[in-house]
């Protein structure tokens, strides 16, 4: 088994890999450069010419890939080329907002959703179910900035309750930071839960129309039984799964709701980064996302071997 | 209520500032020393008081944002700088020069060598005292190997020298009858002689920088002891990035922050009901909405079709309908009805389908295709400006082919190269740097490539004119150059809308920036 959760590890880290070169090549097929970007209006060909040279644009790119992938991995992720800030000092903050506030609304998201999404089950067909559905359906139909802006007109402007403006500072404490993210807080959940419900709901279902559950009625046993300790631990593979999924986009999707509610993460650097054609700050940014990513997925394949014996040893 | 009673209930409010009270008071027969013995009364003190702390939200910040002046290019740097560091000229509401940490200067004959005399006693926040070295220094970080923006218009200083301690003489390589105007370009901020710790600056400002989250926030102390009598008023002041338009009015409407710029033309009638709120409106001197042909490239060689697409466009129409009407209609050339040189005698183009189509016949281009490049990039409502103007064009008969190009890069890819797009101008500090600029031959950016040396030779001529007669006289030609023979259809110059909280006082227009010049810090006070 030590050895299939290994092999999923390495796995990942080659995924990353080519996950880098992809970033770098793509930041370079971006049309205009850095360079360019930060001079604006303001450029000229000769302090065109001045600052990339002093940015070293003028060198190979497969130099850069090699020289930038090293340094990475030494945990040095470069300097801002337009503030000359150090950029894993500028992200890590900005990281942990974006972990905090995802893991906020995961906290709110996921018990719910899985819970709903079992009594769903335990209750097919009858209202709990059809609420449920109508429900989560009717929260991801709407787009997430709409979510956002009737939140803020409700509970920030009309009614006061909470701050429309999420940034978090150093100086807060963790109960200040839980109110003042709480709308952010709730549109991420309102965006995700529907997909975790509805995925808990029918991965139930679907192992419920299995003999051995069939047996297990027939053995007596109360449908509350039956879900939990017969159907649950086989359906587990696929809700932890999109549980990941939904977790990784609460961290690499949210630059709408982080654009919307003034909050400080990695999503609005990294779009800074992209219009001004920062390429350390984007590379920086797509690594973080797809280390995210990679290891939210690992995470979920193995969890999947562990909670089902079936795929513990591989044929 | 009498009109005397709702203006003094409207200036208890906050609705009008103390210069309007005074002009309306005015207006009504009221003679000013009454006047100003009433303002007192009806709920302005004449000084400014000291204390609390301002919070600005504002756009036009990012993640990449730095405090060294070379790097300056949006709102949030502009105003952030002028809270710890002070220009060497800075403008009135009019927008004409006036001293700051040059105190006042004089041009030798020809305005070609300038003296300006150093503000004395003006001390940094380290305790150095001011002097002409920290003047010329400040100068000199964007000159030569340098990015900085303000490169160009300094590139005409031929030497720079402290002629004593408290004067500098500036000698430029030609007459310049603006030099102090380039000298207030918001990048030349004064910094002590050698200074580059950007992260952390030196100023003569109000205020001391004590956080900086590059597109979050930037928090600044009074430090005390302003040597501008009855500013700098706030014991603190903090700015944050919120880049998002709705965003920035919920905080505003939602008591968070205290001031806003950059409100949308289509919801600020909503937010004048709000008892709490006041807008200040700043009216055509924003962004100046252009579609720019070059007239170097077929089929905008021809100047009948130049002037048919003038006609025939409908310029109201469209600041109605996309702007709401907070927009003035441009002359076809970017100069502003607030700059003193704008041409009032040329009369306003106005939409006529039928002088278009004359000109698109008399250009005998046939069914040639013309093509407008736009895009969001170019500015976020340029795509619907290039859909009307394609529907006012119909009624001429002429057929413009919209062609949406992508936002990102569209300055490095479709702007200066393709041969009709929709670009937009800033407000440049002088009419003689508009007209070099924009449309001077020498100059990288004449977008409209429209390259006549009798143009460049009245703006040279008007640069070394000291007569204010004879120079007006010389930039009325220009515009009236640029507007029958260039390739640039401007049609609408916008307003500047900020949104302020009524406890905000001294929130004023101003001929130059928003948020009165975005030293809404410095100049402001809580009622």
């Amino acid at each position: 088994m030590l050895k299939v959760i290994a092999a999923r590890v390495v796995l990942g880290l080659l995924t990353l890999l080519a996950v880098s070169a992809l970033i770098f090549a793509a930041t370079e097929i971006l049309p205009g450069d850095v360079a360019s970007a930060v001079l604006g209006q303001g450029a000229t060909p000769e302090t065109l010419a001045t600052f990339r040279a002093e940015l070293g644009l003028d060198r190979p790119a497969y130099i850069r890939y090699f020289e930038w992938l090293f340094s990475a991995l030494q945990g040095d992720l470069g300097v801002a080329l337009t503030n000359k800030r150090d950029i894993l000092t500028s992200i890590a903050p900005r990281f942990e907002n974006t972990m905090f506030l995802a893991g906020y609304a995961a906290l709110i998201a996921v018990p719910l959703s899985v819970g709903l999404g079992i009594l769903a089950a335990i209750n097919e067909g009858k209202w709990i179910d059809r609420v449920a559905n109508v429900l989560s359906l009717a929260a991801i139909s709407f787009p997430e900035f709409f979510i956002a802006y009737v939140l803020i007109l409700v509970f920030a402007v009309k009614l006061g309750w909470f701050p429309s403006l999420s940034t978090v500072f150093d100086d807060m404490t963790l109960s200040q930071r839980f109110h003042v993210t709480a709308l952010p807080a709730v549109t991420l959940t309102m965006l995700v839960a529907a997909h975790m419900l509805r995925m808990t709901r029918s991965s139930v279902l679907s192992i419920m129309s299995q003999p051995y559950i069939e047996m297990a009625f027939l053995k007596g046993l109360k449908r509350s039984r039956v879900v939990f300790v017969h159907a649950l631990p086989n359906a587990a593979a696929p809700i932890i799964t999109v549980i990941a999924l939904n977790l990784a986009y609460l961290i690499v999707g949210v630059v709408v709701i982080e654009v919307v509610f003034v909050y400080p993460g990695v999503g609005q650097f990294m779009v800074d980064g992209v219009t001004k054609r920062d390429l350390p700050v984007v590379q920086a940014c797509g690594l973080v996302f797809a280390a995210a990513f990679v290891i939210l997925n690992t995470f979920a394949d193995v969890m999947s071997i562990l909670v089902n014996p079936r795929l513990r040893k591989p044929r | 209520m009498t009109q005397w009673e709702q203006l003094q209930e409207a200036a208890k409010t906050g609705r009008v500032n103390r210069r309007e009270f005074m002009r309306y008071a005015a207006a009504l027969g009221i003679t000013t020393s009454l006047a100003s013995g009433l303002m007192v009364k009806a709920g302005y003190a004449d000084e400014p008081k000291k204390g609390g702390t301002l919070r600005i939200g504002m756009e036009g910040g990012s993640a990449s944002d730095s405090l060294d002046p070379r790097t300056y290019a949006d709102s949030v740097m502009i105003a952030s700088s002028l809270c710890i560091m002070n220009c060497l000229v800075e403008f009135d509401s009019a927008g004409n020069p006036v001293g700051e940490l040059f105190e006042s200067w004089e041009a030798k004959p020809g305005a070609v060598e300038w003296v300006f005399k150093v503000r004395q006693g003006v001390k940094f926040s380290n305790g150095k005292t001011l002097d002409a070295e920290d003047c010329i220094y400040s100068i000199q970080i964007h000159r030569g190997e340098t990015k900085s923006p303000a490169k160009g218009i300094l590139e005409q200083i031929k030497e720079i020298k402290a002629t004593s301690a408290s004067e500098v003489t500036i000698t430029l390589s030609s007459g310049n009858a603006d030099f102090p105007v380039i000298l207030g370009d918001y990048h030349l901020v004064v910094v002590p002689k050698d200074f580059s710790d950007w992260q952390k600056p030196i100023g003569t400002g109000a205020y001391t920088l004590e956080s900086f989250e590059p597109g979050v926030r930037l928090v600044f102390k009074n430090r005390g002891d302003y040597w501008k009598p009855g500013r700098g008023n706030f014991d603190m002041v903090e700015i944050r990035n919120i880049q998002d338009q709705a965003a920035r009015t919920a905080a505003l409407q939602s008591g968070e922050v205290d001031a806003v710029n950059r409100l949308d033309a289509r919801t600020v009638d909503l937010l004048k009901q709000d008892s709490n709120l006041s807008i200040v409106r700043t009216k055509g001197t924003g962004n100046r909405y252009c579609f720019v042909s070059r007239v170097t490239q077929k089929p905008f060689d021809n100047k009948d079709l130049r002037l048919a697409l003038k006609y025939g466009i409908d310029r109201q129409g469209i600041i109605d309908s996309v702007y709401s009407g907070y927009a003035v209609p441009g002359n076809d050339h970017t100069l502003d009805a607030l700059n003193p040189f704008y041409n009032t005698r040329m009369p306003q183009r106005a939409y006529d389908p039928d002088k278009a189509a004359f000109h698109f016949k008399k250009a005998g281009l046939g069914d040639t295709k013309i093509e407008l490049q736009t895009s969001e990039g170019a500015w976020n409502t340029a795509v619907d400006c290039a859909s009307l103007f394609q529907e006012s064009l119909k009624k001429a008969n002429i057929t413009l082919d919209v062609n949406k190009v992508s936002a990102d890069g569209y300055w490095d890819n479709v702007w200066l190269k393709a041969p009709f797009c929709a670009v937009y101008w800033g407000r440049r500090l002088s009419a003689d740097q508009t007209f070099t600029q924009v449309y001077g031959s020498a100059s990288d950016w004449n977008d409209s490539d429209w390259r006549i040396p009798a143009f460049d030779k009245l703006v040279e001529e008007a640069r070394v004119e000291l007569d204010q007669a004879k120079r007006t006289e010389l930039y009325f030609q220009c515009q009236e150059m640029i507007a029958e023979e260039g390739g640039m259809v401007c049609f609408a110059i916008t307003d500047y809308l900020d949104g302020y909280s009524t406890k905000v006082m001294g929130a004023e227009p101003h001929a130059r920036y928003d948020l009165n010049d975005n030293r809404i810090a410095e100049k402001g006070w809580f009622a």
